[in-house]
């Protein structure tokens, strides 16, 4: 996806990091007098998803960088914590609620790295183990093609003890990672899917093989690695795609350096529906099963949802026997059905992930509770 | 639409005099009938006008304009198929010039219809596109639009304009009351193919409104995932069985023709609601004793309503709930 227009709010037009930015991006810039002109601008395009992966905005971030992962209490939550470093994304995934989430989504970047800077050094004083992603809101690796935000991030965390920064991705933009002192505190982690998938319904991003060769590489370079297949996609043949999808990652990479793979099927607010039809008329995911979960939104019907994850569970149990495997967002019967236990069993889902943030990464048991 | 009654118009409105008209005798022969750019009307029904012809002759005579080949017709459609049905050669009407202003006639042409009777959505389209067509600005077109009773709402205008463009059944199932404008204008951005036998299938149910999108839903959906058309998949036996069985009452073949959709549609919740159903059955909770399960078996929650009078009658379900939860059905249902 190319950048074609390139939006600076006024108040950081002369920010060290905007000018950075410019630099590397060779598309003419617009002074924003307000967040609005490019709110209207991508909202009065007839495709404001489309347009808006086309305009980069640079602000700055005026609230906080540090924050809760929205989860619900209707399902188990991994208490997660999001680094709040931009918006919205350039890939173009069928499913992703991003396209709803924001009204209209925006592709934004916040180039006051000092506050974010400052706000993550309050955080990290706390001394509390915390598990920390930039990839929630946007690709944790898109911005760095044009910021240094990868380095800055990893050498933070490095310099401590107690927290781990999980970067998500569907790229394969590594090279910032690559000659780090991380000491292990930085994850890095891929969505994956299926070859299928990833070609009818993950535009723009990089295909399954590339995927793992990054993983590799950065395997190579010393960094714990975790990886997400979220969202799973029902389709006829699924089941065998993904087991060879299982069987080319543990041919590549270690389980044991894999600090946790995430399930999560696929679901989306109602909202979604019409947007994928419209922009993807070809794809077919939206006909399948689904319901109104106990968040509102789409859910495959609750059996189908438990045989696909015990069949995946099985297919990385039979690589990885130890690998720390995880629901996202699902409810205590679908743990017990498919992973026999609940999270309540071994201290809540996110005792069981820092405990093996910990392990991988080496963090202070001190801080765990 | 204008709720204006077709008096309320004659009171209000002032259609300017088209000049320049003379009248003049004209074989039936030189007018074109096939060139309907001023017909508004839907009807074809001639009855009333073969009826009154004969002993009174044409109270209005009809309004043409010359065209390459003789006359095309701007009011009177009906009249003249009347005429030439009765044997006539020829008969009296107003005439124009080649050049006359095309507005103009398009006024007269709707007033013609919408001055003596309410018009029907799909006249109410050709009218609004013939002015849209015509109206040499914005300003004009709305104020000829209020004067002739027609919708000015830019947005209802802009809806009701598409009708007359769809496929002629989609026309057909508006005309009949089959469907409204909403689904016609759902139905307008299928397949005509399909359209059509969703038009076919309301029809034949007599389906309301509600159960006409539950149907579109649930067949756009299937015939999207399983790469067939709309039209494939109610051609299919099964539904061809129940559609053609014409002794079975309308409302069970509506609710098996929905059943038949919903579990193409969802065969694992539909399975699941079967087999749910079959094990209440077999706990035989009788008429005061209600089992509910969570919402679409997401939830783990089950609910469960007792009705009772007296002190006897709960003691009396207290000893039946105790039935139940030895019952293995209960356990199946729970274990799910």
């Amino acid at each position: 996806m190319r950048i074609s227009k390139l939006f600076i709010d006024r108040q950081v037009v002369d920010h060290p990091v905007t000018q950075s930015i410019q630099a590397r991006l060779d598309v003419p810039a617009i002074i924003a007098q307000s967040a609005r002109q490019v709110h209207e601008m991508v909202a009065s395009a007839p495709d404001p998803v489309q347009s808006a992966k086309e305009i980069l905005y640079l602000s700055r971030n005026q609230g906080a960088f540090f924050k809760r992962c929205p989860g619900t209490s209707h399902y188990t939550c991994c208490d997660y914590r999001i680094l709040h470093i931009g918006t919205f994304c350039y890939m173009d995934c069928a499913y992703c609620i991003l396209q709803t989430y924001f009204h209209p989504p925006v592709l934004a970047y916040f180039v006051n790295h000092e506050d974010l800077m400052a706000e993550l050094d309050t955080v990290l004083a706390q001394k509390s183990i915390f598990r920390i992603g930039t990839g929630e809101f946007t690709d944790s690796l898109i911005w760095t093609q044009w910021t240094d935000v990868a380095k800055l991030l990893v050498d933070r965390f490095a310099a401590q003890e107690h927290a781990v920064l999980e970067f998500k991705t569907k790229t394969t933009a590594i090279e910032q990672l690559q000659n780090l002192n991380h000491h292990r505190k930085t994850i890095v982690a891929w969505s994956l899917n299926t070859p299928k998938i990833i070609h009818t319904e993950e535009r723009g991003t990089a295909g399954l093989s590339a995927r793992i060769d990054a993983a590799a590489r950065c395997e190579k370079w010393g960094y714990p690695l975790a990886f997400h297949f979220d969202p799973l996609i029902i389709y006829d043949g699924c089941e065998q795609a993904y087991a060879q999808v299982i069987e080319s990652l543990f041919s590549r990479l270690s389980a044991e350096n894999m600090a946790w793979i995430s399930l999560g099927t696929l679901r989306f607010p109602p909202a979604v529906k019409p947007l994928i039809q419209k922009r993807f008329p070809d794809s077919k995911i939206v006909y399948a099963e689904f319901v109104r979960g106990s968040d509102g939104k789409m859910r495959y019907f609750k059996p189908l949802r438990i045989d696909l994850y015990r069949k995946i569970i099985a297919s990385i149990r039979q690589h990885a026997p130890d690998v720390v495997i995880y629901l996202c967002m699902e409810d205590d019967e679908v743990w017990q059905k498919t992973l026999g236990f609940k999270p309540a069993d071994v201290g809540g889902l996110p005792h069981m992930l820092d405990m093996s943030a910990a392990k991988h990464c080496h963090l202070k048991l001190d801080a765990i509770p | 639409m204008d709720s204006k009654s077709s008096d309320d118009r004659k009171k209000s409105i002032s259609i300017t005099p088209v000049p320049d008209a003379r009248t003049d005798t004209v074989s039936l022969t030189d007018i074109d009938t096939q060139d309907t750019t001023y017909r508004i009307t839907t009807r074809s029904q001639l009855e009333d006008l073969l009826d009154t012809i004969p002993s009174l002759g044409l109270l209005h005579p009809p309004v043409l304009i010359e065209s390459a080949s003789g006359y095309s017709v701007v009011c009177g459609f009906g009249r003249i198929a009347a005429c030439r049905q009765l044997g006539w050669k020829s008969l009296s009407a107003r005439i124009h010039a080649a050049n006359q202003n095309r507005f103009q006639l398009a006024r007269l042409a709707i007033a013609d219809n919408s001055l003596q009777r309410p018009l029907n959505l799909i006249e109410t389209s050709r009218a609004l596109n013939l002015l849209v067509d015509t109206s040499p600005d914005r300003q004009q077109l709305e104020k000829a639009a209020r004067e002739l009773g027609l919708p000015v709402n830019p947005s209802v205008a802009a809806k009701i304009r598409q009708l007359c463009r769809l496929a002629i059944p989609i026309q057909q199932g508006i005309l009949s009351d089959t469907i409204n404008l909403a689904m016609a204008l759902e139905l307008g951005d299928m397949d005509a193919k399909d359209a059509e036998t969703l038009v076919a299938l309301f029809s034949g149910l007599k389906l309301g409104l509600n159960k006409q999108r539950e149907l579109l839903l649930l067949a756009t959906e299937i015939a999207r995932r399983e790469d067939i058309s709309v039209q494939q998949l109610i051609d299919e036996q099964a539904f061809q069985d129940i559609l053609q069985k014409a002794d079975l009452d309308r409302a069970i073949r509506r609710q098996q023709i929905r059943s038949l959709l919903r579990k193409r549609r969802y065969p694992a919740i539909t399975e699941a609601e079967t087999n749910y159903q079959k094990q209440v059955r077999q706990l035989k909770l009788g008429k005061q004793i209600q089992l509910f399960p969570p919402r679409d078996f997401e939830g783990t929650t089950y609910a469960m309503t007792l009705y009772f009078k007296n002190h006897q009658d709960l003691r009396h379900l207290n000893a039946k709930i105790n039935k139940i939860l030895e019952h293995p059905a209960l356990g199946k249902i729970l274990k799910r």
